[in-house]
């Protein structure tokens, strides 16, 4: 039967020829993706032909929503922005907030499909069934918020804008695409694949609807879900605090990483914890439907963004070995204009710290200097003075000067910050992810530090910890349902895809979604050539033991590794070298 | 023994808004025979989350010591 809730159009942009198309939604695949991070996943392996440059005309940019996009289902307002990574050379999926999804499901397409290149920096403008490409070279070189704010002011604040800042344009591997000035579709270089097609920002507005089966019944009941289950405590500690709120927890539970994972915890964590940075909120914000509403604006005197969230205050605070909020929040602010990743800028300028300091590579960089943490990021995003070699990224900054001891990444996606040395299943997490270090594939610590039974310092059950939650993830981002309702089951997807499409869905058929996307997105990775030996573990947490904090004397044995890549593997399916078996990969 | 029990996000609803409390405990107590003490039995919590002893994750079942500050937090999810 045909389901509901899609628009069952897909516009596919030619920006090489500047023409678009629009066929119809592949709805084969859609039976077995659903949409957003698995949909976008198999139309890239269908349509990407292996080894292809990420950076050239080749690759494609792909902006894919699901069937509960622009419905009243809450939390379900992020859009999947998709391509070949720069900085991996594996499939990237980002989410991104804002409402920017919702817009392209009221123009009335499920996906956008960009391909080639422009000769020329431009723009996108879609109203509805209207694509034209515009000149951007007025605002090439711009910041992503001078852009944003130029392109709202000419078209009008109810349209969605995505845009990428210099970094993007310079083609930095670890450029994102911003949205609603403060969110991001962030990691794995995605901005460069923007820039790389010459294409400075989408500007789009819908004016039609999404068709759901029986509107105002199925509403009431899908309200009645906000009630009964989003608007539950489990889930509403995201309203009160946003992720200022993983602070505390990650250091007392040990997995708050200091000076470029040297050690965790840190005794100033109160310099910058929540209560000090939401003393300056003064604003709060909601991405498309959403109701939990975890956005937070705060304002400095110098300093102001919505955010920070958890990673961008521990990668630049505890990380960086800085403790000044305002700072933290400047660097935030900073890295969202210049369309950087906080996370691999953070990381990367940490690293390069270390290498001073040790005295192997002068960055010019040492712990705690809050200036010059501000001033590289613009040099990162315009690849100038030392921001020439940090825009490498921590993996090829390795190869250039050394330092792999201590340079924490996989497949070259620098690392999130919770430490694995505090909780072990992360290390496999990290490592098994489809586009690299990745936190939000597999949420390990959620299980075993944030839980009061569940030891964290062993790899006994860390297989199917991870794979069990990595499944369950990759189906809700493939819905697509924002990660923090936190309290979402299969069964409730189930529910919500019944009501939503019409068709009858069942728990095991979510189950077996997820199963089939994080298959399909490691097909991509082994058609690219990627196997067990990039599923890796970084030295300094094999070879060195935390010294303070929960997980003091805790390091990862490499056996304790490998046992933990067996056992994913094992549950999984996938052979010993970590290959799909082609029984498997033929069914995909 | 007198230790501090301090709770976190929405647990602080044990002590009606409440987040720090000295309180006297058996010697020797676990970390859950103390939050048993003050009415918190953490398995009938359905968010609850985990314990820490001076700012050290710890599991249930550890011991405290005379001035322990223990800490309970609910489950926060995410990434």
């Amino acid at each position: 039967m045909t389901m509901l809730g899609y628009q069952n159009k897909v516009l596919r942009v030619d920006l090489t020829k500047k023409g678009a198309t629009t066929e119809p939604l592949r709805m084969d695949w859609a039976e077995n993706y659903i949409g957003s991070k698995g949909l976008a996943i198999k139309y890239l392996y269908e349509e990407l032909k292996p080894g292809i440059d990420p950076l050239s005309p080749d690759n494609k940019l792909l902006l894919m929503t699901g069937p509960m996009t622009g419905t009243p289902v809450p939390c379900s307002g992020k859009l999947s922005i998709s391509a070949k990574s720069p900085a991996t050379g594996t499939i990237n999926d980002c989410s991104i907030g804002g409402h920017s999804a919702l817009q392209i499901k009221y123009a009335g397409y499920d996906a956008i499909i960009l391909e080639g290149a422009l000769k020329e920096p431009g723009y996108l403008l879609i109203e509805d069934g209207n694509i034209q490409f515009k000149d951007a070279n007025e605002l090439w070189g711009k910041g992503s918020h001078v852009a944003e704010a130029t392109l709202a002011e000419k078209y009008g604040h109810d349209y969605s804008i995505l845009s990428i800042g210099p970094a993007g344009e310079n083609l930095v591997t670890m450029a994102c695409i911003n949205s609603d000035y403060y969110r991001q579709a962030g990691r794995g270089g995605i901005g460069a694949v923007m820039g790389s097609k010459k294409l400075k920002a989408i500007v789009i507005k819908g004016t039609g609807g999404v068709k759901i089966p029986n509107i105002v019944e199925n509403t009431k009941k899908i309200t009645e879900i906000l009630r009964a289950d989003v608007l539950q405590e489990d889930n509403t500690f995201i309203y009160d605090f946003g992720t200022t709120a993983f602070l505390e927890a990650c250091s007392d539970g040990g997995i708050l990483p200091r000076k470029n994972f040297s050690d965790t915890t840190d005794e100033n964590w109160t310099k910058y914890n929540g209560d000090v940075l939401l003393e300056k909120r003064v604003g709060k914000r909601g991405c498309g439907s959403c109701g939990l509403g975890c956005g937070n604006f705060l304002k400095f005197e110098n300093a102001t963004v919505e955010g920070p969230e958890y990673e961008s205050i521990a990668v630049a605070g505890p990380n960086a070995g800085i403790d000044d909020p305002e700072a933290i929040v400047k660097f935030n602010q900073i890295a969202d204009d210049m369309g950087l990743d906080t996370i691999s800028a953070g990381d990367t300028i940490n690293f390069a710290m270390e290498m001073t300091e040790k005295g192997v590579h002068d960055f010019g960089i040492k712990f705690g200097d809050k200036v010059k943490y501000l001033e590289y990021l613009e040099l990162m995003a315009k690849r100038e003075g030392v921001g020439a070699d940090l825009a490498l990224g921590v993996k090829k900054l390795t190869e250039k000067y050394g330092g792999e001891d201590y340079a924490l990444h996989v497949k070259g996606l620098e690392y999130p910050q919770y430490e694995p040395r505090g909780s072990w299943g992360m290390s496999l997490a990290y490592a098994v992810s489809d586009r690299g270090a990745c936190h939000m594939r597999a949420y390990a610590p959620n299980e075993e530090v944030f839980a009061a039974s569940i030891p964290p310092y062993t790899a006994e059950g860390k297989g199917e910890l991870v794979y069990n939650l990595g499944v369950f993830n990759a189906v809700k981002f493939s819905l697509c349902i924002c990660d923090f309702w936190a309290t979402l089951s299969y069964e409730r997807m189930a529910e919500l895809m019944t009501l939503i499409t019409g068709r009858e869905w069942t728990e095991q058929e979510m189950k077996d979604v997820g199963v089939r996307v994080l298959n399909i997105a490691r097909a991509f990775n082994q058609r690219e050539g990627f196997d067990r030996k990039d599923d890796t573990i970084p030295k300094r947490l094999v070879n060195e033991a935390l010294q303070s904090g929960a997980a003091a004397g805790q390091k990862i044995p490499q056996e304790a590794f490998e046992d933990m890549l067996d056992q994913y593997y094992t549950v999984i399916g996938w052979d010993k070298n970590g290959m799909i078996p082609d029984n498997i990969l033929c069914q995909l | 023994m007198k230790i501090t029990i301090q709770l976190r996000g929405s647990l602080t609803k044990y002590f009606q808004g409440e987040k720090v409390r000295s309180v006297e405990v058996p010697d020797n107590c676990t970390a859950e025979e103390a939050l048993k003490t003050v009415g918190i039995d953490w398995t009938a919590i359905r968010n609850f989350g985990f314990v820490a002893v001076n700012s050290r994750r710890v599991m249930i079942y550890d011991r405290l010591k005379e001035g322990d500050e223990l800490k309970a937090y609910p489950k926060i999810s995410g990434g």
